[in-house]
């Protein structure tokens, strides 16, 4: 504690000497103080004005953990101040904040989201920071010359704001210098008297009024400023994820070999070798044989499994087959006995009944019973029945008032007959008791190595799933997701989709496919235009491709290539099983040697990569070859395409050309499957009598403009004059030559040949057109007499991809859901910004006092 | 304090804070006040009053009287709005958004406003949590109120109420407690040192002390500063709570009936029935986990929280008992067995 200077007074300047502070001004001289009367007053300050900047940012921050963290070991011993105690309340906000975080972060599924509660956090305060400072205190300072959060540092190292409390400002940290540099800067013009206190009350005036701004703005300031922070960080925190999870997904089949040796599989084959090895030598009971069955199988998928029963039955003869010996033989006899013996009969009387080894021996040799691999026990059951039931007539005539009689027969009953459904009788039981398999050496040391194969080929796979699952799952944030998402998202940069627009388009699809249209029409009329918009698509496809050739280019030998791996494991797991003579588990792991694979798992494996990425793919491919169709028809003057021929009656190619351009906005698998179902104009052949001019007319090739056709017959009858003309066969396959049979337009192909992807979309409209462009593609498969439909409702619809309509109706709906809320929030946060800086030019204003006037 | 006296000389001032228009809850001088429910809600409205009018009107034109209790009292400000900001925030613009997105969006909403309600309660009554236990072992209330007749400087030359009250707590400063407002009241009959008696007994002193106060001062200081440690990380942690306790699924049976319509009483009823079930099964699914968690630590996390925030409460409370400035027994500072010389 500091001595006061009236005590230091009182007691002869002792105290004054103890004092040994080295902060205190050096020339410091307590008699001339005393002299000059002025000694009652404190201390001169040892408190300084705390100069902050980035370059003391880190010092400062690492000055005060430690300052929190002896804080809290203070207030643990119960010896914290005010200050100190202030603190650890901050501290403990964050802690509390900390938890919601965590809390959040492990409830959500997805890295991005998970990331964003932290992110969140992190904003939220670094909001309640950046407000005052970005609104207040650097407007403040630009206009008034000072800094209203200027903090200082007490005697005990305490920092706090300056402006705290308007009732103590310890001004005598700034000295005159700074204090009328700073009513320089407020204007105060310096010929006042007291012009230090009127700077000083103008300052506190100033901060005051910040103060309370602050207090009254941060409400509104600091959730939304945190919400925009988090709206700004999420672009980058994404694409830094992508990155982040392409790299994992890729590091996984880079270091394949690497992942396999952190699985440890010794648990697992150590618990089966212990099972075989505990029962070797014995026979394979039921029990046991789905013991080993079971152990396999773990983590095969069903078919798999399904088929390593059947080798494994044939390896281990099932459980229901036992061996007939004379052991068995006498062991039926021991049963017999012991079933008997329950009644009140003496061992004569009881060897009367059951027969002996030698007849049951005789009976069973005659019958030429004794033998392996016994699965059905009706001859050797009629041979005991036989038997018994000989004898107890025997022994019934000799002793017919044996009180035990009754019983003999309801015992003989209970002997044939099981008292559960599903239960063997007593004397099945007896005759089971051989089983026909023995678990040997050769069979133990052939299951230990299906075993390993099976353990290595499931850690190979379980690798594969993640790389997959990173890759391309249906879920959010794989890599195909998020170029989805960020291919979808410049869809409307690139079609310079304007505020009105996304609002209208997202009402429904069809609002979204109308101005669509107009857009691409557009587009495909103007040449620079359109050539910006195929090499902004291309660019995009070029990267989806390149993220993705990885999973799907068959033959790529690249040491990330899924395919290669995908094969090479099942293959070598196959191969190994065919060595042990598992030719069905083999067949269901990796097809048919020399066939077709699709029935395999390993085809289930690869398909639902490609089929996740074939979606995605045709989806954008489609858009390409819809602005390319619309392209060859807003160019007919550069090429007619081969349908629209001078065969063709204007009215159907006006009808073709805009079903065309509607279907591939708007088309479904099952617009296909019906032939385009439409109203067709009558008129497709020429009335009698036509002047050869007329003829010509008849058959005229379409008039375009701008991109839109010119239609001069369609839309002129109404719909009661039109008709389906079912048997116009040709019209759907010339509709499908047209958008996807031509060749595509020169400009298109010129910007995409050297395109990674190119040769794909070429193979993408082929594909379309032989899965969807006949007639037989419709046809379930097998229901076609003499043809082989490759085509299947799933291919159909993957080909197809997402209806470019349906596509910009769901994105203008995100879009237009982001704006509203940034609108609403971004808005309000920028008015609040506005206005909290404008304040400043309000506040601090004083009367200032008259000049002090020179005597002349 | 130095008044003009000429200016003033002929006008009636008040040195109290009784004005013509307030003089029912006025005070002469600094007065300790009883804490029950009445008391801490009038005070709570009249703080939260004054910080959404007086108080910020004194700032923004820069009031010479302004001071830090001002200035913390409308703390509640940016408490308050912030927290409605925050729940627009996540649901205003829903209503501009199609079907399906507005559904969507308001489950999401409606369990963030519910956080930051949750998070505001919590916050409050768990401090009672770590206050209670400390009162009853102790005898202390650190939650003491008392009123502060604050004198201030007149704004103009009309202005004659120059008091004004503010409501402050006793152990509110560990620095520079209220020890003052602890003393009784000879003229009314009580002991000078009769609450800090209480004290001295509760915590072993002994009774009959000559000078109680000066033995529990230290104790007194010490459990403020524990139990203002406890309470700080407590609450935040019971907030936190608060929070994942809204963002439960089975609040989404509740936000489909929803309502606040108290003068259809059915619906209103009904509204609380299952909010009250919601809020059981929300508590359960906090503890267990969800039952689509895929790791331990999805699974069990909730647990955790609630561990946590049990955990510190219990701990701070502990640790605030566990008083070490107690004096050394009188019969303690001097040892009979052995030879002392007093000089």
């Amino acid at each position: 504690m500091r001595t006061n200077l009236i005590q230091s007074y009182l007691t002869n300047n002792s105290a004054v000497q103890q004092y040994n502070s080295d902060k205190i001004v050096k020339d410091f001289d307590v008699n001339k103080e005393l002299a000059n009367r002025t000694f009652i007053k404190p201390l001169p300050s040892n408190g300084k004005l705390v100069k902050k900047n980035l370059f003391y940012a880190p010092a400062e921050l690492f000055k005060d953990m430690r300052y929190d963290m002896k804080a809290l070991g203070h207030s643990i011993k119960g010896e914290a101040n005010d200050h100190e105690l202030g603190r650890l309340n901050d501290l403990g906000m964050k802690l509390g904040g900390l938890g919601i975080a965590t809390y959040l972060y492990a409830r959500k599924a997805t890295p991005l989201t998970k990331i964003m509660e932290f992110v969140g956090l992190g904003s939220f305060f670094a909001a309640m920071d950046i407000w005052p400072k970005l609104a207040l205190q650097l407007p403040a300072y630009l206009v008034h010359g000072f800094d209203i959060r200027q903090q200082y540092e007490d005697n005990y190292g305490r920092k706090k704001p300056v402006f705290l409390d308007h009732q103590f400002i310890p001004w005598d940290l700034y000295s005159d210098e700074e204090i009328n540099k700073i009513g320089d800067r407020l204007r105060v013009p310096k010929d006042i008297p007291n012009r230090r206190e009127f700077i000083q009350e103008k300052m506190r005036k100033i901060a005051l009024q910040n103060n309370t701004m602050w207090m009254l703005t941060a409400g509104f300031a600091t959730p939304i400023m945190s919400a925009l922070i988090c709206n700004a960080l999420t672009a980058p925190i994404q694409k830094h994820q992508d990155g982040q999870i392409n790299r994992q997904a890729e590091g996984l089949l880079v270091h394949f070999n690497d992942e396999i040796a952190k699985y440890d599989i010794s648990e697992r084959t150590t618990a089966f070798s212990k099972l075989l090895d505990d029962n070797l030598g014995k026979p394979v009971s039921g029990e046991l044989f789905e013991q080993i069955h079971s152990n396999l199988s773990r983590g095969l998928d069903p078919v798999v499994a399904t088929s390593l029963r059947t080798d494994l039955e044939n390896m281990l003869p099932p459980a229901d087959s036992f061996n007939f010996t004379n052991e068995t033989l006498e062991n039926v006899r021991n049963v017999l006995k012991e079933h008997f013996s329950t009644l009140p009969l003496s061992d004569e009387e009881l060897s009367a009944i059951i027969p002996d080894n030698d007849s049951i021996r005789k009976a069973f040799t005659d019958r030429n019973l004794i033998k392996d691999g016994v699965d059905e026990f009706s001859d050797h059951s009629k041979i005991i029945q036989g038997l018994l039931k000989d004898k107890i007539a025997a022994f019934t005539s000799a002793n017919p008032d044996n009180p035990n009689i009754s019983g003999l027969n309801f015992r003989f009953r209970q002997l044939l007959h099981s008292n559960a459904h599903g239960v063997d009788s007593p004397l099945a039981k007896a005759f089971k008791t051989s089983p026909a398999a023995i678990l040997n050496e050769n069979v133990i040391s052939s299951l230990k190595g299906i075993s390993e194969t099976l353990s290595n080929f499931n850690v190979k796979v379980d690798i594969l799933d993640r790389y997959a699952y990173l890759k391309v799952a249906q879920a959010p944030e794989t890599i195909l997701a998020n170029s989805w998402n960020d291919i979808s998202e410049d869809l409307l940069k690139f079609f310079n989709f304007t505020d009105k627009e996304i609002a209208r388009s997202r009402i429904d699809r069809e609002a979204a496919g109308s101005i669509l249209r107009q857009k691409i029409e557009n587009i495909a009329a103007d040449d620079k235009t359109y050539g910006e918009f195929v090499d902004n698509l291309s660019r995009k496809l070029s990267a989806l491709f390149e993220k993705t050739s990885s999973l799907d280019v068959a033959g790529d030998d690249t040491v990330n290539s899924y395919t290669k791996t995908v094969t090479t494991a099942y293959d070598t797991a196959a191969d190994s099983l065919r060595k042990a003579n598992m030719h069905s588990a083999a067949n269901a792991l990796a097809g048919f040697p020399g066939q077709s694979v699709e029935a395999s798992a390993k085809h289930i494996q690869l398909s639902f990569v490609n089929d996740r990425i074939s979606g995605v793919k045709s989806s954008f491919y489609r858009l390409l070859n819809t602005v390319d169709m619309y392209r060859r028809i807003a160019k007919l003057n550069d090429r007619v395409p081969n349908v629209l021929d001078d065969k063709m009656p204007r009215v159907a190619k006006e009808e073709l050309v805009e079903m065309c351009k509607l279907l591939l906005l708007d088309g479904h698998t099952s617009d296909y499957a019906e032939k385009f179902y439409a109203l067709r104009s009558l008129d497709i052949n020429p009335p009698e009598n036509l002047s050869p001019e007329q003829l010509r007319e008849f058959y005229s090739q379409i008039e375009v403009k701008d991109g839109k056709v010119i239609n001069r017959h369609l839309g002129q009858r109404s719909a009661d004059e039109l008709a389906e003309l079912s048997n116009d066969s040709g019209f759907f396959k010339k509709a499908m030559e047209l958008m996807y049979g031509e060749e595509i337009h020169t400009d298109t192909n010129a910007r995409i040949k050297n395109s990674a992807f190119y040769q794909e979309f070429l193979r993408y409209r082929d594909d379309v057109l032989n899965h969807l462009g006949y007639d037989d593609c419709f046809a379930k498969p097998h229901h076609l007499a003499g043809h082989y439909v490759d085509s299947s409702s799933e291919k159909r619809f993957l080909k197809m991809g997402c209806a470019l309509d349906e596509m910009f109706n769901k994105l203008c709906k995100q879009k237009f859901n982001n704006r509203v809320w940034l609108k609403m929030f971004g808005g309000f946060g920028a008015g609040l910004l506005g206005v909290t800086v404008l304040s400043q030019f309000f506040m601090g204003k004083m009367k200032v006092p008259e000049s002090v006037k020179e005597n002349k | 304090m130095i008044l003009p006296v000429g200016k003033y000389i002929d006008k009636k001032i008040s040195f109290n804070s009784k004005s013509e228009d307030e003089n029912k809850l006025a005070y002469d001088k600094d007065t300790l006040l009883k804490n029950n429910f009445v008391t801490r809600t009038r005070i709570g409205m009249n703080k939260l009053t004054k910080a959404f009018t007086e108080y910020p009107a004194k700032g923004l034109v820069g009031s010479k009287n302004s001071n830090f209790y001002e200035f913390l009292t409308m703390g509640t400000v940016p408490y308050l709005i912030g927290s409605a900001t925050l729940m627009a925030i996540f649901n205003s613009a829903n209503k501009y958004y199609g079907a399906f997105e507005k559904n969507k969006a308001a489950v999401l909403g409606n369990k963030m406003a519910l956080g930051v309600l949750f998070y505001g309660i919590l916050k409050s009554v768990s401090k009672s949590l770590t206050d209670i236990p400390v009162q009853l072992a102790t005898g202390i209330d650190t939650q003491l109120p008392y009123a502060k007749v604050n004198y201030e400087l007149p704004e103009g030359p009309d202005d004659y109420d120059i008091t004004s009250i503010e409501y402050h707590k006793v152990g509110e400063s560990v620095d520079f407690t209220r020890w003052d407002q602890l003393y009784g009241d000879p003229q009314k009959g009580e002991k000078v040192n009769f609450r800090y008696d209480k004290i001295a007994k509760k915590n072993g002193l002994g009774e009959n002390l000559n000078d109680s106060d000066q033995e529990v001062k230290p104790i007194y200081k010490e459990v403020l500063v524990k139990s203002n440690l406890a309470r700080s990380f407590s609450s935040y942690m019971w907030a936190a709570v608060g929070v994942a306790l809204a963002f439960q699924k089975p609040w989404e049976e509740y936000f489909r009936i929803a309502t606040l319509k108290f003068w259809k009483p059915k619906e209103f009823g009904h509204s609380l029935k299952v909010f009250g079930r919601s809020f059981v099964d929300s508590a359960k699914e906090l503890y267990k986990g969800p039952a689509d968690a895929l790791t331990h630590f999805e699974k069990h996390v909730g647990k955790y929280l609630i561990g946590a925030a049990a955990g510190i409460t219990v701990l701070g409370v502990l640790n605030t008992l566990h008083i070490t400035k107690k004096p050394p027994k009188h019969n303690e500072v001097l040892d009979k067995n052995k030879e002392s010389v007093v000089s």
